[in-house]
């Protein structure tokens, strides 16, 4: 399984979100995805694929740019890099 | 501030035998047990222990999934029955009220012990240098009464009560007292625990006080009152109440469930694990002192009894000190037989239990409790101390009980009284003082020549009186099919004189 697969398996697993079919401008707030539950995803994410997110990358908002994140995090770069 | 009738309006419950409070209620009826032997993964040494276990909750479905990942489990388990219990007082839709004094209060012995655990072995087992962000959060002891308050918009107080097996019987009773007082309409109450953690259970056995067992037995292991008793069974789960004023109650035209009469609370100041008579019938005379009752007014204890040797005894030896030529006549038994020792959460779910109990006229048994008149023999008692619990044998053989034998006390008698004790006296690990805490529970007053309905089959009845949340008000309890009409006798003490 692709990197960018696992990720959003994960973001599946932990959030109930399919990002594949979200639509992209859904807000994560009005899924109940806060920024506490950003900051421990983001977390595991790195734990779980050994990457770095990068700490001042900013906290994805949408569903598309938790998307992109995801996308950025699997292809090895953190999102500062890819910004 | 005057002093005020509290109702009980809404119940919610995730214990070993359910995930809801008539779910599990029901099961009580019917003598499930919710014991299973336990063996925790990834331990580094075998461990197999009985243990009361939530097998059937899915805190992702029951919450949301990206709320449930912001939660420990004792957190995941409060906030279940919270979320029952607010929706059954028909709070859930009534937005836009004015909550800023309502508030929450909360019990929990150990409260995140589950991350604490996964933390310890991030640092120390796995040789991590970092930890997860939400740890400090997830771990608290507050954590699941500040989950409330956001949920709920509680403004007023939002406190945690820490006093080991006393939690949420403490967290009841303060809750009761703001509600009594006027200093909040609406008061959230309850507790939860999640303490099936590896560390945790070796901590426990350390102290040799759980009850062994294996994959045969583990669902009898639990055996309160009985001569064999080995030790209390480590459960989790959690339970809340509603507590909200009467008038108010009533003017909504909420279900009332039963008026909360009385609290008491005492400190054996003896010793951190041995209890005490006297310090027990202390809380228990205070509560009743606190109600305006007397002993003979009560009917039912559901008893703390967590199956060790010396607490069950002591507590027996207290509610004879406390309650004398009553006791004989009184309806006892001990839950913790079907769900094992929530620690801080057991004074919850043995309070809901206990207000089903007075709701419905059905009296929740002790299984295996047949033996249980081996106790006064036990206790040096004399048998009269339990004459007044008239066991029934059945033959009910069910796979999961080694010991088929489901005893049910009597029916209760008109004037239900209902009593509840939550003692933190048995040897457990407190690592505080002894505390003890008593809660007593009484329905509300029916109607001039009414009548109470009560009913002692084990037949299904929750689903007429636990139904949805938003049920127009009923007079009294609800009336069950079955049930036997009693009239109920009139009670000098309803008549209470404002405080």
């Amino acid at each position: 399984m692709s990197q960018a697969a696992l990720a959003y398996r994960f973001i599946e697993e932990r959030l109930g979100i399919d990002l594949k079919s979200a639509d992209a401008a859904t807000e994560l707030a009005t899924l109940g995805v806060d920024s506490l539950t950003l900051l421990e995803l983001m977390f595991e994410i790195e734990e779980k694929l050994g990457v770095n997110v990068g700490e001042n990358t900013p906290p994805p908002r949408t569903c598309g740019e938790l998307a992109q994140l995801m996308e950025r995090v699997a292809a090895g770069k953190t999102a500062v890099d890819g910004a | 501030m005057s002093a005020r009738r509290v109702a009980v309006t809404g119940l919610g419950m995730v214990s070993p035998v359910g995930t809801s409070a008539p779910a599990s209620f029901q099961a009580l009826l019917e003598g499930r047990s919710g014991l299973q032997l336990l063996e925790p993964a990834e331990a580094p040494h075998p461990l197999a222990v009985p243990a009361g276990v939530c097998a059937d909750f899915d805190a992702g479905a029951a919450l949301g999934k990206p709320r449930a990942a912001t939660m420990d489990r004792y957190s995941q388990l409060g906030v279940a029955a919270a979320l029952e219990a607010w929706r059954d007082a028909g709070l859930a839709e009534a937005p836009g009220e004015d909550r800023s004094q309502w508030g929450v209060a909360w019990g929990t012995g150990m409260g995140g012990a589950l991350t604490f655990e996964r933390g310890y072995r991030e640092v120390y087992a796995a040789g991590r240098e970092r930890l997860a962000p939400l740890t400090v959060v997830q771990a608290m002891n507050n954590a699941c009464a500040s989950h409330l308050a956001i949920q709920f918009g509680l403004g007023g107080s939002c406190a945690t009560y820490s006093v080991a097996c006393a939690s949420a019987a403490m967290a009841i009773g303060e809750a009761f007292r703001r509600v009594r007082s006027g200093a909040a309409p609406v008061m959230l109450a309850g507790g939860s625990e999640a303490p099936l953690a590896y560390g945790v259970i070796r901590a426990w056995l350390a102290l040799q006080v759980l009850a062994p067992g294996d994959a045969a037995s583990a669902a009898s292991a639990g055996k309160p009152f009985q001569r064999q008793r080995a030790g209390l069974v480590l459960a989790e789960g959690g339970a809340a109440l509603v507590l909200e004023d009467w008038a108010r109650a009533e003017q909504r035209g909420a279900r009332i469930y039963a008026e909360l009469a009385g609290f008491g609370e005492s400190s054996d100041h003896a010793n951190l694990v041995r209890p005490s008579r006297d310090g027990q019938a202390r809380a228990v005379r205070a509560a009743l002192a606190d109600a305006r009752l007397a002993p003979a007014d009560l009917d039912y204890v559901n008893a703390h009894a967590t199956g060790t040797r010396e607490g069950d005894a002591v507590e027996i030896a207290a509610l004879r000190a406390a309650l004398g030529e009553r006791l004989p006549q009184l309806h006892v038994s001990s839950t913790k037989s079907s769900l094992g020792h929530p620690l801080g959460a057991a004074g919850a779910l043995e309070a809901a239990i206990t207000v089903l109990a007075l709701h419905t006229g059905d009296l929740p048994p002790t299984l295996g409790a047949a033996e249980a008149l081996g106790l006064a023999q036990a206790t040096g008692c004399r048998s009269a101390s339990l004459k007044g619990v008239s066991w029934i044998r059945s033959s009910w053989s069910r796979a999961t009980m080694a010991a088929p034998l489901v005893c049910l006390p009597r029916a209760p008698s008109a004037s239900a009284w209902v009593w509840s004790t939550s003692m933190a006296s048995s040897p457990v690990p407190s690592t505080v003082s002894v505390i003890i805490n008593s809660i007593s529970v009484k329905p509300p007053r029916p109607r001039r020549g009414s009548r109470l309905r009560f009913s002692w089959s084990t037949r299904p009845l929750l689903d007429s009186s636990c139904g949805p949340a938003r049920r127009p008000a009923a007079p009294g309890p609800r009336r069950n099919p079955a049930s036997r009409s009693i009239r109920r006798r009139r009670h000098p003490r309803l008549r209470r004189p404002p405080r």
